[in-house]
């Protein structure tokens, strides 16, 4: 037989964290070129476009994004790019948590997330749904690779099962542990890994708590012996080492997303770190 | 047991409030009212630097960097100065008895003071209140050492009048446009830094609660140092800053400029920008409203300072509120008050002066307010119309008068059924919280249970209130015009009656 000269075009893929561009990459491998359009650091809520991100964007054939509120810059910037790919949400597979906030609330508090709470990536176990959808948008786009897109899906699922047991034997000692989060970041990740948590210390991010809040934290903290702070990077340090010294707790900070610390190089080596630094944390 | 954590933000109030209040009397006489976001901005740039050269943003070297930075802010400033604001130099400068006159002021000039509080404060009743000064203060450069502020004002506008020649600048414009550029620049390296964004993002926020006892010993003794200096040279400081000629008056700039950034930079870290400049200008323009004399301004400025300390920490305890944030806000409603109280006082005297004639600007205010607010209730019955809420729940009758008997049944039993699903919600909410925290046990199913029947009762609750929500609309319709009309009607006529009254 003979080959094709042609190789294929790849695809041109728009991911919106590096999360899911390390999740389309795993899938598209050199079928596909794909870049996050934002940097792991910057506030997802109020960010200016950059002229290199419209030009991504309409280029992009495939746009991967978080979906729900997560985005609330997109939909401008796809305006301002007059740009219409393929939309792939990836939430559509997901069982989201905190959706049991009433459609109307009875005490209008704030709710940051009233979709659902967006951190879904941080459960190891999404990456199945979320890269299940990713191969038929890339073979809507290059039929003839799915076979590859299917092949390249399921070693990295081989490698994420491996994976899984290991997280999951590292953890196993401290199921059950209650913790305190500094933002809503960690509801997905902690029922993966089995951990209770109790309260969060910023409610709204950037709103700094009220004393009565955190007076009464750090009461139910010492009562309840809850020794554990899970922080991300862009926590508010001073008020968790106030928290942490009232309480003798331990701040332990995870990295939600790729890039957004230098060990967390790609979506598996995300959990790599986290696990690892959490089983430090509470082992002592 | 959780007000011992309001202690250490208290006392860093305190703190902030000593040297604030008085640079603040500085700030608002050089009328340089936003340097302190503009320095406090630069030595975040400074941090952000800091992280380019490759230092964690919480070590020394950032910290240096900072500083440096802040020392650039103060030369530029003290350079600017030169070019924007000028000094007649044909006055004569007696700068010796400068400090001491404005200490130890004879109580004969209170009832200039107190002449001075009746009136609005506009350029021409400055001057007439000039005139009848008592004749020894007829000196010129005397006179203007009494009022910083203007005289500052003056000073520069006086320089501009006549044959000036060229235009001059405000400083506030250099300061704007350092702050606008320092703020850009950050934005642009934090784009390329991948770490750090976030600390150099809580330089600018502060954090009241977050603050420990070693950043208060330390922000006492830096500004009790600082408190020194200004004290040990009190004279061409307060010279400088009101305006009258110094000799090396861009050294002593620069350091106003520089203990003036240390303070910032210091402050901001621990309290942001939003608490620092409000710390800064409240109690300087109270106190400039209030009194003559640095010293008493001052000490009004300390008052305000600690009331407003105490009063937004209070509130921000007892009504479950961020505490910066509520500092702020009180900040604010003090400011209110004594405007409000000023303009009371100047309406009695007027009154005693003029009898009821001079109520009738406020009669006009009032019927005007009055009769626009039921016009809108006329043409928008649907709208968001806030006072007659308030009063509806003050007086239930105002909104019932308007419903049908079967309405007003639904109306009670929503409101029945609120109070019970609210108490309830309550209850729930605190099982599920001790569940959560480990107090009590409770098995899987149970707890899901409890999970769905939370999210079901909230919801039954919201239910009630959009029932109330339409009883209240169609109240409204009725409302709209057997009420809206009458209170136009009668705002009109109170508004037109006091109107004459103006004119007699």
């Amino acid at each position: 037989m003979l080959t094709p000269l042609l190789v294929a075009a790849t695809v041109i893929v728009a991911a919106t964290t590096t999360d899911l561009r390390d999740l389309v990459a795993a899938v598209g491998g050199d079928r596909v070129s794909v870049e996050s359009l934002t940097e792991p650091r910057a506030d997802p809520h109020a960010r200016e476009i950059h002229p290199r991100q419209l030009a991504r964007l309409r280029a992009a054939q495939v746009l991967v994004r978080i979906g729900l509120d997560h985005e609330s810059w997109l939909p401008r910037a796809l305006r301002a790019a007059r740009a219409t790919p393929r939309d792939l949400d990836a939430s559509r597979g997901i069982a989201l948590l905190d959706t049991e906030t009433a459609r109307l609330s009875a005490d209008r508090r704030p709710h940051v997330h009233a979709f659902g709470n967006t951190h879904y990536w941080l459960d190891p176990e999404n990456a199945r749904p979320i890269t299940a959808l990713i191969v038929d948008a890339l073979a809507a786009v290059d039929s003839a690779g799915r076979g590859v897109f299917v092949a390249n899906r399921e070693r990295f699922l081989r490698d994420l099962d491996a994976r899984l047991a290991r997280w999951r034997r590292a953890l196993r000692p401290y199921a059950g542990t209650r913790v305190v989060v500094a933002h809503d970041t960690w509801p997905y990740f902690a029922r993966r890994f089995d951990l209770t948590i109790v309260a969060t210390v910023e409610e709204q991010p950037g709103v700094p708590p009220s004393p009565r809040h955190l007076g009464a934290l750090i009461a139910q903290m010492k009562t309840s012996g809850v020794r554990a702070i899970l922080a991300e990077p862009g926590a508010p340090t001073a008020v968790l080492a106030r928290v942490a010294a009232e309480t003798g707790a331990r701040v332990i900070t995870l990295v939600p997303s790729v890039g957004a610390d230098p060990e967390a190089t790609d979506y598996l080596a995300l959990f790599d770190v986290n696990v690892r630094r959490l089983a430090d944390a509470l082992a002592r | 047991m959780t007000w011992d954590l309001l202690l250490l933000p208290l006392l860093a109030c305190l703190v902030l409030t000593g040297i604030h209040a008085y640079l603040g009397l500085h700030v608002l006489a050089r009328g340089v009212i936003f340097v302190d976001l503009a320095l406090a901005q630069v030595a975040a740039l400074g941090m952000t630097a800091a992280l380019l050269a490759g230092h964690a943003p919480e070590s020394n070297a950032a910290y240096a960097w900072a500083l440096g930075f802040t020392v650039l802010g103060a030369l530029l400033f003290a350079l600017t100065r030169e070019n924007t604001t000028r000094t007649p130099k044909d006055r004569p400068a007696p700068r010796n008895d400068v400090t001491r006159d404005r200490e130890d002021r004879p109580a004969t000039r209170n009832d200039v003071s107190r002449d001075r509080e009746d009136r609005p404060a506009t350029r021409n009743d400055v001057s007439r209140d000039r005139e009848d000064r008592p004749a020894t203060r007829n000196d010129v450069s005397r006179d203007r050492e009494d009022r910083p502020g203007e005289s500052g004002a003056r000073n520069r506008w006086g320089g501009l009048g006549g044959a000036a020649g060229a235009p001059q600048l405000h400083q506030e414009a250099i300061i704007g446009i350092v702050y606008a550029v320092a703020a850009a620049v950050t934005v642009l390296v934090l784009d390329r830094v991948a770490q750090g964004g976030e600390q150099i993002k809580q330089l600018l926020v502060g954090s009241l609660l977050g603050v420990t006892r070693d950043d208060v010993v330390r922000l006492a003794g830096l500004y009790a140092l600082v408190g020194a200096l200004h004290w040990l040279c009190r004279r061409p400081l307060l010279s400088l800053s009101l305006g009258d000629d110094v000799r090396g008056a861009r050294a002593w700039d620069f350091v106003f400029y520089l203990t003036f950034g240390l303070v910032v930079t210091s402050s901001v870290r621990i309290a942001g920008v939003l608490l620092v400049f409000s710390y800064l200008i409240v109690p300087a323009v109270i106190g400039t409203w209030l009194a003559d004399t640095i010293a008493r301004r001052l000490a009004i400025g300390w008052t305000v300072g600690v009331v407003a300390s105490v009063a937004g920490l209070g509130a921000s305890f007892v009504w479950d509120l961020p505490a910066g944030a509520t500092v702020v806000a009180v900040f604010g409603a003090l400011l209110a008050l004594v405007a409000f109280a000023r303009a009371l006082a100047r309406l009695v005297t007027r009154m005693r002066r003029d009898g009821r004639r001079a109520l009738a600007g406020v009669g006009v205010g009032i019927g005007v307010v009055i009769a626009l607010a039921g016009l809108a209730l006329a043409a928008l019955p649907h709208a968001d119309h806030l006072w007659l809420d308030a009063l509806e729940r003050g007086i239930p009758r105002i909104q019932l008068a308007f419903l049908s008997d079967r309405e007003r049944r639904v109306d009670a039993e929503a409101r029945a059924a609120i109070a019970h699903g609210t108490g309830e919600l309550a209850k729930l909410r605190a099982l599920a919280a001790d569940v959560r925290w480990g107090h009590r046990d409770l098995p899987a199913e149970e707890r899901e249970r409890l999970r769905q029947f939370l999210a079901g009762r909230d919801e039954l609750v919201a239910g009630d209130r959009l029932v109330l929500a339409t009883l209240r609309a169609r109240a409204r319709e009725r409302q709209r015009f057997v009420l809206g009309l009458p209170l136009a009607v009668a705002g009109a006529v109170v508004a037109l009656a006091s109107l004459r009254g103006v004119r007699h």
